[in-house]
């Protein structure tokens, strides 16, 4: 179902962007992908919850083969049984996904902030690839189930899932091991900064994977075993049969906790890179635009026009502005490297509100340190030669306030009055008609229609508005957060199930012990505390690893980005946290209720 | 110590069914008492009753003058681990846990002392002759080793009432007679009162009376005089007109074509049309 929603979405006409040029067609690219890894981990996910199932029968199975069904016709049962399922599950998928599809579409609609909603379409193509790569799937499975069964004998089979196990064993060698690698990922995580990460990632990402590994299967067994030797801790209240049942259990979940893990990691990583990253070009562009503003260039004879025009729709919107004129001239530092953008003092002091109070030969320095992505600038120069010959003392050097920074990329000098204007005037010389807007995001209709009007860049001018450039931001960069979301989404929901299917396929075995152990007289508070415990560990041992994994990478990518991450990645990882957490609730009493039902 | 008050026990299903039809017992302290009857008459059904673990359709059980079902669950939980000991018809042994584990599980529920554990559990499984598997699991063991890790845990913390369902059915003539004896004592030099269900004569002598159940109803007693060889022959005797095994078995196959009766009409009807 999940799967012909997204492919539904993927398919929708109005989301081709193919046409759109290189960032509609990666955006496309991205779809795509994203459709294959859901059908790979779909094909995965109902590989396992087969085998789990087929496990949980395998008693069955035994009965009837002893009773002289052939193993042919035990597989052919298997297989028409899986073909029937798979078949009735994908129909229902696609009927339960045209029902939904009218809410998925405006779920789409608003996530996106897309301007016209999606239309509801009826999706022939989606449905028809859907059914097609399931029923692949499905027969796919069907063979592969009917394989597994053909391992094992009789005597197996009708042991079924009951089949003794002996007690798991940990070297400590192996647990140390763990603990070191992790340790190492870790600390190499932290240590690296800049470009290096991109190096390291690979080699970082295999530590961590093995030492997670580790972790799982020996590590935790390790320590459980060393906690059963504490017999005071061991042998008191339920501890006992907790404890020696988690062991049992660690070792089958093993494997399993460490997909968990992994995956929730890369689902966090992924949504939390996005989310940060929506958020810091977000945060950049609204800092590096102006709410409104318009740059005539040198030899623009329709300067006047254009500004009247700007100002009669806004006074006609009823938008209260403030208008500023900024005159700039670009220069040349001594070494010719660094391309400064000279502003006169007044126009500076209109701009900001503040004093320049500058000598006749001194002038203020404005550095910007947005864009230099971890790369350092050479020191700023403490003087500046005009054109004239004069040399200008650079009084003040500092980081370019934010009104500054929305008029112009390049560093700035604010020069006093009579040197403006005694530098030479030159083809790259602008002027800024800035417009401050308090209520800025109310422009985004007027905006549209002077950018219609005036085109963003004109052979003489270009033109810029807040609203209109986050808008512009969120439409394109919407797509790709949606398909990150969603892959995302589906990890996290696969992972749920995960735990959940493990969880029903220990069902039965649990009913045998807990009916014997109320027998005995345990109460139904120890029993909820016992049961508690276990899924309890089962579902938040492996998304706290995850957790500690996502953070610690996404610190890194904070590194790398040089952005702050923590509101962002705080709000992922809490949300996460708290869907494991009703998630878990929710199980937790079906599972108690389900287990004292037959008690 | 034990009064059983006109219980009866009702299986609700498809065809609702009398388990135990308005059944009084007394057995006063210290008594062994054995319950015989054929395979279905409702022994295991009574003592499920007895132990708390199910409810009487209607009537009264009360252990030491409490009246158990004034208690609640949490009660009866606490009641049934405390007081009462049982020995289960398919021993209920945890899987994951060792034959030691196995039998103090019901101290360490009451946060008995490990050291104190360990006293207890040494002296029980000498007597019992298990003291060389105690580390094993439950799986490597014996069907009768599993019996007697049963009974270590039914009575290690010496419990008022003891509830025994074929201690002995898995056991061969020289192991039953050790738990018989081990029982027995536990019954002369503890003052432990017993109720055991069994389908040996054999076993049955080691009690003090023998309570004969049919179809969920008192059938007939018997009590002990003079010595236990002669108890037996006495039982013997009494066991053919409740139905031996033979009888057992023909009640079982017959039983079984009953329940059987569709499906053996569709085969019979396939072979027909076949032929
Ligand atoms: N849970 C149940 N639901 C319905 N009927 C039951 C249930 N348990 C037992 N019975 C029926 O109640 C009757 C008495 O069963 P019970 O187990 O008490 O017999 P028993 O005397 O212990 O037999 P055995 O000597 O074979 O152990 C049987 O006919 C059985 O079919
Ligand atoms: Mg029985």
């Amino acid at each position: 179902m999940i799967f012909f929603v997204y492919s539904m979405l993927a398919f929708h006409p109005q989301l081709d962007f193919s046409g759109q040029g290189n960032w509609g067609k990666g955006a496309q690219t991205s779809m795509d992908v994203s459709q294959y890894i859901i059908y790979i981990f779909t094909f995965f996910f109902i590989l396992y919850s087969m085998s789990a199932f087929l496990k949980s029968r395998k008693k069955e199975f035994g009965i009837v083969m002893m009773l002289g069904m052939s193993v042919l016709q035990l597989r052919r049962l298997v297989f028409l049984e899986n073909v029937v399922i798979g078949l009735a599950s994908t129909i229902a998928g696609i009927g339960t996904g045209l029902l939904l599809s009218k809410g998925m579409l405006m779920l789409g609609t608003s996530v996106l902030a897309l301007e016209q909603p999606l239309a509801f379409y009826w999706p022939v193509r989606a449905a028809w690839f859907t059914f097609a790569a399931f029923a692949l799937l499905f027969v796919f499975i069907s063979l592969f189930t009917a394989v597994i069964l053909r391992s094992g004998t009789l005597i197996d089979l009708l042991k079924g899932s009951a089949k003794p196990k002996p007690e798991p064993k940990a070297s400590a060698g192996l647990a140390i091991l763990a603990a070191a690698l992790l340790a190492a990922g870790y600390i190499a995580a932290f240590v690296v900064k800049g470009v290096v990460v991109i190096m390291a990632l690979l080699p970082v990402a295999l530590v961590v994977s093995v030492g997670t590994y580790f972790l799982f299967t020996q590590l935790s067994v390790y320590i459980i075993h060393k906690l059963k030797n504490r017999q005071s801790l061991y042998r008191s209240k339920t501890n006992m049969i907790t404890l020696s049942d988690l062991a049992y259990r660690m070792k089958d979940n093993a494997r399993m906790f460490f997909l968990v893990a992994i995956i929730s990691t890369v689902a966090f990583c992924a949504i939390g890179t996005l989310v940060g990253l929506k958020s810091f070009l977000s945060g950049f562009v609204s800092a590096s635009t102006a709410a409104m503003k318009y740059e005539s260039y040198a030899g623009n004879k329709e300067q006047e026009r254009h500004t009247a025009l700007i100002e009669r729709e806004l006074t006609e919107a009823g938008i209260a502005y403030k208008p500023y004129v900024i005159r700039k001239k670009y220069a040349l530092d001594e070494e010719k490297v660094r391309r400064f953008a000279l502003i006169p003092a007044t126009d500076y002091e209109r701009l900001t509100g503040e004093r320049a109070t500058l000598g006749e030969r001194e002038a203020l320095l404005f550095y910007s340190e947005n864009v230099n992505f971890g790369e350092e600038t050479g020191p700023m120069p403490d003087s500046f030669p005009m054109r004239d010959g004069t040399v200008l003392d650079i009084r003040e050097n500092a980081a370019m306030p934010a009104s500054l920074a929305q008029i112009t990329y390049a560093d700035v000098l604010v020069v006093p009055d009579a040197a403006y204007e005694a530098q030479p005037a030159s083809d790259d010389d602008s002027i800024s008609y800035v417009y401050d807007v308090e209520d800025w995001p109310s422009t985004l209709a007027v905006a549209k229609r002077l950018m219609e009007q005036l085109q963003r860049n004109g052979e003489h001018h270009s033109f810029m508005a807040r609203a209109y450039e986050l808008n512009q931001l969120h439409q394109s960069f919407g797509q790709i957060l949606l398909t990150g979301l969603f892959i995302g989404a589906v990890f996290f929901v696969a992972a749920g199930s995960f735990l959940y299917l493990r969880l029903y396929a220990d069902l039965e075995h649990d009913r045998v012990q807990y009916r014997a152990i109320t027998k005995l007289g345990l109460t139904e508070g120890e029993l909820s505390k016992i049961v508690s415990t276990q899924i309890g560990l089962l579902f938040f041992v492996p998304i706290v690893v995850a957790l500690i994994h996502g953070a610690v990478a996404l610190n890194t990518l904070q590194n790398t980005f040089n952005a702050n991450l923590v509101k962002e990645s705080a709000l992922v990882l809490g949300s996460f946290a708290a869907i494991q957490i009703v998630y878990f609730l929710i199980i937790r009493a079906g599972y108690v209720r389900k287990l004292k039902n037959v008690l | 110590m034990l009064e059983v008050r006109n219980v009866s026990k009702v299986y609700e299903g498809k065809i609702a069914y009398q388990a135990l039809s308005n059944l009084s017992l007394t057995v006063p302290k210290e008594q062994f008492v054995g319950i015989m009857g054929p395979s279905g008459s409702g022994k295991t059904t009574l003592l499920n009753v007895v132990s708390t673990i199910d409810k009487p359709t209607s009537g009264q059980v009360i252990i030491d003058g409490k009246e158990t079902n004034r208690m609640n669950k949490r009660q009866l939980a606490l009641f049934r681990r405390r007081e009462l000991g049982f020995v289960f018809q398919d021993f209920n042994l945890l899987q994951t846990l060792t034959v030691k584990e196995n039998i103090i599980f019901p101290l360490t529920l009451d946060n008995v002392s490990v050291k104190e554990q360990d006293a207890r559990v040494h002296r029980i499984a000498e007597k019992l002759g298990i003291a060389h598997i105690l580390n094993k699991r439950t799986y490597e063991i014996s069907g009768g080793q599993s019996q007697r890790t049963a009974i270590a845990r039914a009575i290690i913390h010496d419990p008022k009432l003891i509830l025994a369902d074929e201690p002995t059915g898995n056991l061969d003539s020289k192991a039953a007679k050790d738990v018989l004896e081990t029982l027995q004592m536990l019954n002369r030099e503890e003052g432990a009162t017993m109720m055991m269900v069994t389908h040996d004569p054999q076993a049955a002598s080691y009690c003090d009376r023998v309570i004969f159940i049919k179809d969920g109803a008192l059938y007939r007693e018997l009590r002990k005089s003079g010595s236990r060889q002669m108890f037996s022959r006495k039982l013997w005797a009494y066991c053919p007109p409740l139905g031996g095994r033979k009888m057992n078995f023909r009640q079982f196959a017959v039983k079984n074509v009953f329940r059987n009766m569709r499906l053996y009409a569709a085969y019979f009807s396939a072979a027909h049309s076949r032929s």
